[in-house]
């Protein structure tokens, strides 16, 4: 019974960890157009950041363990601090992807940062203790709940899915305002929407920015829970397990996206696990990034949409006798507005 | 005065002009697609920019909009020079543009194609991240209004829901122009807004065009119809080999024997 509540809650954390993950490349690659292939790092770059400021001196514990800063800061206190670190190394990356590159160049360079950092992290033993990792990483609120009980499995299965609806509050502000729009505008035709007054270089950096701090967050809940974290952990075709979910699951829609999350990452891969052993030991295991890739081209090719397409939005009708914006047309101060009869035959 | 005497050899930049272009010039690996180009547009006029393919047009479309970087030269707007500005910058200065190709935002309804254009939106500010719907909801429907009443004048009302995407090519023409009002302008550039148009459509976007004129909106258009320029324009400039060889209407220019031979044959 332990056993099964112990699967089903590492589950579920994962499952919180992958949505909030989507949620945030959706916001980059579905609703802003940036092709953020650098995505794992900033995740992986907040559960170093929480790693460290939670284990303490890296004196602690035999020495046996070489990272940074080494500091002991209280729950929420490390997942706070990871969102804004992954914020910050986005501010840095953006400024130098998004502001001369075509979309195509961009994502290029998103892959090459991403293989670049993986090799500093690895070789860099000084940094987040090279190609061995961190461990021991102490878990969240483990002296008023006893973590290795499956009560706190629970307990951190609500944490997880808390700070998931968070996360969702500001992710559905940004989807579902004007802001979210002229993202998207910005995601269709770039020319087009700088024509109209948008800043594009501000709002893709602005996407960047924020879906990497959500990134981080994700990436901090994960370590603390599992408790270790490594190079191994954030190779850069995870991005592109992320990736699949959205397009599995819909592009554009943080609903469908969701369901990607449960698809892809977490049912797909736990799958696997049960199929019979086929051919030498770890064949399946090796098969999984090939089936996945396929799975997203199948996707792009014959139902691009996804599962759940993005939302069309429509507008309530507007109540009869409401007056009009004032303006007259070249004023510059509102559309022009002539009778509406002058010209009004159907197209 | 004859037509011919009416017409400008070539044009000086004259004050008091909406937008003044002035000497520009622009090589590409050592061709100078515009060589020494200089025009002025009237506030509330409509201008008129042809020429044969090859002769700039195209280029000085994108050094007014702001997508092309000049060598050399100055482009005027509304009294200030914008020759550096970035095309966003220039658009919330009131100098909007639409592109030759249709560049409708295809995954957006129409009705969002409108709104997208809407300045200055309260809506697209961080505060929206904290403050949530309740800062942005009033102007928005504000907004709405207004973007129904466009499409209602421009007979579009019905596709409103329908995805921009979809509409056929002279739909994608008209919701452009309409976006393009929603952006506040004081001068709309329309880069060849007929073509891929039907011509009874085109005939009724030409009437639109010439209707946002007589409401004060200052209009320059790229445009091969010579149908279409003498019946909308009220200046023409032509074009040829980089440089403007002839303004005027298209009466005078028809007399111009450098611009019968350059552009408009006999």
């Amino acid at each position: 019974m332990n056993a099964t509540a112990y699967y089903l809650t590492t589950l579920l954390v994962y499952l919180g960890v992958d949505i909030m993950a989507v949620w945030a490349l959706n916001l980059q690659y579905g609703i802003g157009g940036v092709y953020n292939f650098a995505f794992v790092l900033f995740q992986a770059f907040g559960a170093y950041i929480a790693a460290v400021l939670t284990l303490g001196s890296s004196s602690g514990n035999g020495g046996f363990q070489n990272y940074i800063l080494g500091a002991t800061l209280p729950f929420p206190l490390p997942i706070i601090a990871a969102g804004l670190a992954s914020g910050l190394l986005a501010v840095v990356v953006g400024l130098v992807a998004l502001r001369k590159l075509r979309t195509d160049y961009q994502a290029m360079v998103m892959l090459v940062i991403s293989v670049i950092a993986t090799l500093t992290v690895t070789n860099d033993t000084g940094l987040f203790n090279g190609p061995a990792g961190l461990s021991l990483i102490p878990q969240p609120l483990s002296n008023v709940v006893n973590p290795s009980s499956v009560g706190y499995q629970w307990f951190y299965v609500g944490i997880t899915f808390v700070i998931c609806a968070i996360v969702y509050v500001f992710v559905h502000r940004v989807t579902s305002s004007p802001l979210g729009r002229a993202l998207r505008a910005t995601r269709d035709n770039e020319a087009a929407a700088e024509a109209l007054g948008k800043d594009v270089v501000r709002l893709r950096l602005f996407v960047f920015v924020f879906g990497n701090v959500i990134a981080g967050i994700s990436g901090a809940v994960l370590v603390q829970f599992i408790g270790a974290w490594s190079p191994g952990s954030w190779m850069y075709v995870e991005t592109l397990v992320f990736l699949t979910a959205i397009i599995v699951g819909g592009t554009g829609n943080n609903l469908g996206v969701m369901l990607g999350a449960l698809l892809v990452p977490v049912g797909f891969n736990e799958a696997t696990r049960y199929l019979p052993q086929i051919g030498r030991p770890g064949l399946i295991d090796a098969l999984q990034w090939i089936v996945i890739g396929m799975l997203g081209l199948v996707f792009l090719w014959f139902w691009p949409q996804g599962i759940i397409p993005e939302r069309r939005r429509r507008f309530a009708p507007t109540p009869p006798g409401t007056a009009p914006v004032s303006g007259s047309a070249g004023s510059g101060s509102g559309a022009p507005l002539a009778d509406p009869t002058v010209l009004g035959e159907p197209r | 005065m004859s037509a011919a005497a009416g017409a400008a050899p070539a044009s000086a930049p004259v004050a008091g002009g909406l937008l003044t272009v002035d000497e520009l010039r622009r090589d590409f690996g050592g061709v100078w697609a515009v060589d020494g180009a200089g025009f002025t547009v009237k506030a509330g006029s409509i201008t008129s920019l042809i020429g044969p393919n090859g002769a700039g047009k195209s280029t000085v479309v994108g050094i007014v909009g702001g997508a092309v970087k000049p060598t050399s030269g100055r482009v005027m707007f509304d009294g200030e020079d914008i020759t550096h500005l970035a095309p966003h910058d220039r658009a919330r200065r009131g100098l909007v543009r639409t592109y030759q190709l249709s560049s409708e935002f295809g995954k957006l309804t129409v009705l969002e194609n409108l709104l997208v254009a809407a300045p200055r939106q309260r809506g697209e500010s961080l505060l929206t991240l904290v403050v949530g719907k309740r800062y942005w909801r009033e102007e928005e429907e504000r907004h709405v209004v207004q973007a129904r009443t466009l499409l209602e004048r421009f007979g579009m009302s019905e596709k409103e829901d329908e995805y921009a995407g979809n509409l056929s090519g002279g739909q994608k023409r008209l919701v452009e122009i309409m976006r393009s009002l929603m952006a506040d302008p004081k001068l709309l550039l329309l880069d060849e807004p007929m073509a891929g148009v039907n011509p009874t459509l085109a005939r009724s976007i030409e009437n639109d065009l010439v209707m946002l004129a007589r409401e004060g909106l200052t209009l320059l258009i790229v445009e091969h119809e010579l149908d279409v320029v003498e019946r909308v324009s009220d200046s023409v400039v032509v074009m040829s080999l980089g440089k403007v060889i002839a303004t005027g209407t298209m009466a005078e220019l028809r007399a111009r024997r450098e611009v019968l031979d350059a552009y408009l044959g006999e």
